[in-house]
């Protein structure tokens, strides 16, 4: 057995001649949660897609839970459980027929099935909805189905395409207590999909950010900050901004500088920003470069994100 | 292939859940009997030796055949525009069993329409034949034509983009089978050009198959030969279903 719960090399899907994916290596260990948090259309569906065997990957390799997703496909099937991107669920059927049916595919027998239903309807606070028509369920109740549904077959492994787009935030709390009580007490390996920075934080012990079907960059968050620079300094301003720019690169504090996609940022990544920014202010007036505002603050992912793929990641 | 049943299993718990998909169904086939088959009844009163009652029953099973196939088209194009086809896909079950599912259910639910209509046109007073056999070979035969339809049904549901999609290309099927067929009117009055036509459809060898077996009529085309096409649509409807299946799967 390998210490890795998901294990890609190279993972590359051509359609025609578009691609989607172009060359994409993984290691999560067991155990461990792990989210690809990307713009959409980066590529982060169809490596999931790949991953949970929906699609045949165009070259490249990848094992789940131990298994080839191509040449063992039914042994990763059978160990795996799978949200998809869009609410897909019946809504015709009862909660518990979802929940049933799901079992059934699975060929779960009779007493197995009603006692997981039981359990995963207490955890996930559908106690009082299971014996009405998913038609009847908002948005919330229904991504907490469809994560019992995932959870039906007690998988090692949970892919979880973006868990809360589109819920509220109450609900996006409560779906992430869910998914970290389920990694800490039943050492489940969680991937998952964002293009919501603080979930990504908040929940995952390493971050691959995915930009144009490539893996750019990927640690823990805390370390994907920290390496920006302790701190960065955000200026928004006119005037020489190319001259000032330029002098901020010789300085030896200055750490690395980033300009937002609009352009309407500086973005300065010193040591120290409280130390440094009477420098960076006043070097400003001496390029010429006047200051309409200034902040300091912590990089956080986002500045990360904006760092390795040149794109401030919106939705 | 116990993965077909259940979602053979759930398909018709949906069906039967959904009343206006149920009353539709049931509806169409009173109407159809009752509007056209007592209309044109007052205008002609025997054909072929037979009521015309009698002579028309077997084209509208073979229309209501049609109509439940493409009702259970319907299910596999929603549950694959919606994704539940995706949860199909990641379980561990042989593709083939989705498409199984899909198929049998689409089958139910035609034969159970077609059923349905048969009862009602003997209320209306279409008489049979005396013939259990026939019956039973009757029965078969449009099972047979439901798979074949229902394949054909699939094929499109597993490709088209959306709905109105799916419909129109489906009424392309619909209208033709049924008025380019003998079962309205017998072979015997159609221009030549006509009946090159109506000699290529399929539904005109059910129909004169049933007619023969199960109502009494003479048969105008050798039954083995009928037999033998409707059995052919049933491999080509199914063979094309699983081609285009594939194709929407592979990804």
């Amino acid at each position: 057995m390998t210490t890795f719960a998901i294990e890609a090399h190279g993972l590359v899907k051509r359609y025609g001649d578009l691609t989607a994916v172009a060359g994409i290596d993984l290691a999560v260990p067991r155990g461990s949660i792990y989210a690809m948090l990307g713009p959409n259309g980066a590529g982060k569906t169809t490596t999931i897609n790949m991953l949970t065997t929906l699609i045949v990957p165009t070259a490249g390799s990848a094992s789940v839970a131990g298994h080839d997703v191509v040449r063992a496909a039914n042994q990763v099937r059978t160990r795996i459980g799978v949200t998809f991107q869009d609410i897909v669920v019946d809504q015709d059927l009862t909660g518990r027929e979802v929940l049933d049916i799901h079992g059934r595919l699975y060929r779960q027998p009779a007493a197995v099935r009603q006692r997981r239903i039981s359990e995963l309807v207490e955890l996930v606070q559908l106690t009082d909805a299971i014996e009405r028509r998913v038609r009847t369920y908002s948005g919330g109740m229904k991504r907490r189905l469809e994560l019992a549904r995932g959870l039906m077959t007690d998988p090692e492994i949970l892919f979880l395409d973006e868990p809360t787009q589109g819920l509220d935030p109450q609900n996006r709390v409560g779906i992430w207590n869910y998914i970290r009580d389920l990694n800490q007490t039943r050492d489940l390996t969680l991937l998952l999909t964002t293009h919501y920075m603080d979930e990504a934080e908040a929940l995952a012990a390493r971050v691959g950010i995915v930009d144009k079907g490539r893996l750019v960059v990927e640690d823990a968050p805390a370390t994907l900050v920290s390496n920006l620079g302790a701190d960065v300094i955000r200026i928004r301003g006119h005037g020489e901004r190319d001259q000032f720019v330029a002098h901020l690169n010789n300085i030896p504090f200055v750490l690395r500088v980033d300009l937002d996609t609009l352009g309407e940022f500086v973005l300065v990544y010193v040591d120290s920003g409280s130390r440094r920014l009477a420098e960076i202010v006043a070097s400003a007036g001496a390029n010429h470069f006047q200051i309409d505002d200034v902040t300091v603050a912590r990089p956080s992912l986002g500045d990360v994100f904006l760092h390795h793929t040149g794109n401030a990641l919106r939705d | 292939m116990y993965a077909t049943y259940v979602i053979w299993n759930k398909h018709m718990v949906k069906f039967l859940r959904n009343r206006e998909e149920l009353l539709g169904l049931a509806l169409q086939s009173v109407l159809w009997v009752v509007l056209f088959g007592v209309g044109m009844r007052g205008l002609i009163s025997e054909i072929e030796g037979r009521d015309y009652m009698s002579y028309i029953l077997p084209g509208i099973l073979a229309l209501s055949v049609l109509g439940g196939a493409v009702g259970g088209g319907m299910v596999m194009l929603d549950e694959r525009l919606r994704g539940i086809l995706k949860e199909y896909l990641a379980a561990p079950i042989p593709r083939l069993s989705i498409l199984l599912g899909s198929a049998t259910s689409t089958a139910t639910k035609a034969l159970f329409q077609a059923v349905l209509m048969l009862l009602v046109g003997i209320l209306m007073g279409a008489r049979l034949a005396l013939n259990p056999a026939g019956w039973l070979v009757s029965l078969l035969l449009l099972g047979l034509f439901a798979v074949g339809f229902s394949g054909i049904a699939l094929a499109v549901a597993a490709v088209s983009r959306s709905i109105a999609g799916y419909h129109g290309m489906i009424f392309l099927f619909n209208l033709p089978l049924l008025f380019a067929s003998n079962a309205l009117y017998p072979l015997a009055v159609l221009p030549g050009w006509m009946q090159a036509i109506v000699l290529l459809n399929p539904t005109t060898y059910l129909i004169d198959a049933i007619r023969t077996l199960a109502f009494g009529t003479t048969a105008t085309l050798p039954l083995a030969l009928s037999i033998a096409v409707v059995t052919l649509f049933a491999i080509l409807g199914t063979w094309l279903a699983l081609s285009m299946f594939q194709r929407t799967i592979r990804g």
